[in-house]
């Protein structure tokens, strides 16, 4: 995403686009694999150091961008602790039944959370757009049509936020009744994509006039390949995974290997 | 354009996409709503659930072919992924999940129904595309058996209102717009009103 921040470019935004994104989908499936909270936890930590070393934003942004993960946190770990079943009972206060399993399975599950945030934030924030779209189309030959039609998709999102607020000015100006959630809500779906599907049909005309949906030997402006950075990031990933599994197996925080 | 009418014109993807886009950004401002009704407990949260199943349905309803629903949910969780969603990469691979599944229910109408009953089912499709996702991730077998119940119950109400029923006039109201017959190919009524 583009952010109006300065930042600093690190290795991670050099590396190659679509292959951050399937390291990091690896990641992501292998975590929903692990129920060893402390091999979580510790993976959890090895990605939140990189994601405060090595996405280059400046510390106060990196907290800012944190802060809704947290909420995330508490939110996923409340309802497995409040009621999830399990044998010791800690606390019991009519529905609400804490037991020592659902805590520890309630607090997995929070890591887990905070480690998916953690994977998508380290991606989005050191891809731009652009670059991941043309390698995809390079890489993994993704069609011509679908990435740039999803780049031109991208690139209204701003245009759209300016429509919802002038949508949103236009109704405050008209006051008018409240006539219940989905009353409104249509108030301003209905303008958004109308004019959304309008631009659309536009952009489409245009873009097959300069033959954008063309599939056959295309070439491309830019042009993303591979580099020694991208050794460094499938190294980087398998030390901190590694590290995180066997310090999670050997030296033990809590001593339970399996929250199920 | 390829003289083939097999598959997706860039005309129909781009228009998906673009729809898909607004949703991303309705499924974005969804999220801290999500979870701040969340602590209420007794899932308040599941009702609301359904929201992130919507683009799939109206994809479908306003463009009417095979593959939109599943490009429809793909690229509103990209969108919402891009625009930095809380929940990370999970979000692209639910949102690849419950569109698959919605699109197999409309693909079991052979893209024929369009109403509301075929995009409640997809919703309900859709739905069970995340459980099947929350089952692996969230342990959610292990909620006590009282309150698996009410979250399940909670989460299909809540994707039968939005995605289906909502969704549904939610197109209509659109269709009167006139931007509807842009999108759509010509359907047997069209070329019926020609003979007459």
């Amino acid at each position: 995403m583009k952010w109006n921040i300065h930042y600093r470019e690190t290795w991670l935004h050099h590396t190659n686009p679509s292959l951050k994104l399937m390291v990091l989908l690896l990641l992501f499936i292998g975590v929903l694999f692990v129920h060893n909270p402390n091999v979580l936890i510790n993976f959890s930590l090895g990605l939140l150091l990189l994601f405060m070393l090595y996405t280059g934003y400046p510390w106060k942004f990196l907290l800012l961008f944190f802060l809704p993960f947290f909420l995330v946190f508490v939110s996923t770990a409340s309802s497995m602790i409040l009621f999830g079943e399990g044998k010791t009972t800690w606390f019991r206060w009519g529905l609400i039944h804490v037991t020592e399993e659902s805590f520890l399975r309630g607090m997995h599950l929070g890591f887990r959370a905070l480690s998916f945030a953690l994977l998508g934030l380290l991606f989005s924030l050191t891809t731009r757009p652009v670059c991941l779209f043309y390698s995809l189309m390079q890489q993994l030959k993704l069609k011509p049509k679908y990435a740039y039609s999803f780049l031109a998709g991208v690139r209204l999102i701003p245009m759209m936020i300016e429509e919802f607020q002038t949508v949103r000015n236009a109704l405050k100006v008209r006051g008018g009744v409240n006539n219940g959630l989905f009353e409104k809500m249509k108030r301003y779906a209905i303008p958004l994509l109308s004019q959304s599907i309008r631009r659309a049909q536009r952009i489409a005309v245009a873009m097959e006039a300069k033959r954008f949906s063309d599939d056959n030997e295309r070439t491309f402006y830019y042009e993303i390949g591979f580099g020694k950075n991208d050794i460094m990031l499938v190294v980087v990933f398998i030390v901190v995974t590694a590290v995180a599994y066997y310090a999670g197996v050997h030296y033990p925080y809590i001593p339970v290997e399996d929250v199920r | 354009m390829p003289a083939t009418t097999k598959g997706l014109k860039l005309v129909d993807i781009l228009t998906t996409i673009v729809i898909s886009v607004v949703f991303g950004i309705i499924y974005k401002i969804w999220g801290p709503l999500y979870y701040s009704v969340k602590p209420l407990g007794f899932h308040i949260d599941q009702l609301i659930y359904g929201m992130w199943f919507i683009a799939a349905s109206v994809a479908y309803l306003l463009i009417r072919k095979p593959g939109v629903a599943l490009l429809a949910e793909i690229a509103a969780s990209s969108g919402e992924f891009i625009m930095g969603s809380e929940w990370g990469l999970e979000v692209l691979i639910y949102g690849v999940v419950q569109g698959l599944l919605a699109e197999v229910v409309f693909a079991a109408f052979r893209y024929k129904r369009f109403d509301a009953l075929v995009v409640s089912l997809g919703a309900i499709g859709a739905t069970i595309g995340s459980l099947v996702m929350d089952f692996y991730k969230g342990y959610i077998e292990a909620l006590a058996p009282w309150n698996l119940a009410l979250f399940l119950i909670a989460r299909f109400i809540g994707a039968i209102v939005i995605s289906g029923i909502f969704a549904a006039s939610l197109v209509k109201a659109l269709e009167k717009t006139g931007v509807a017959q842009m999108l759509r190919p010509a359907s047997k009524d069209d070329y019926d009103a020609l003979d007459r």
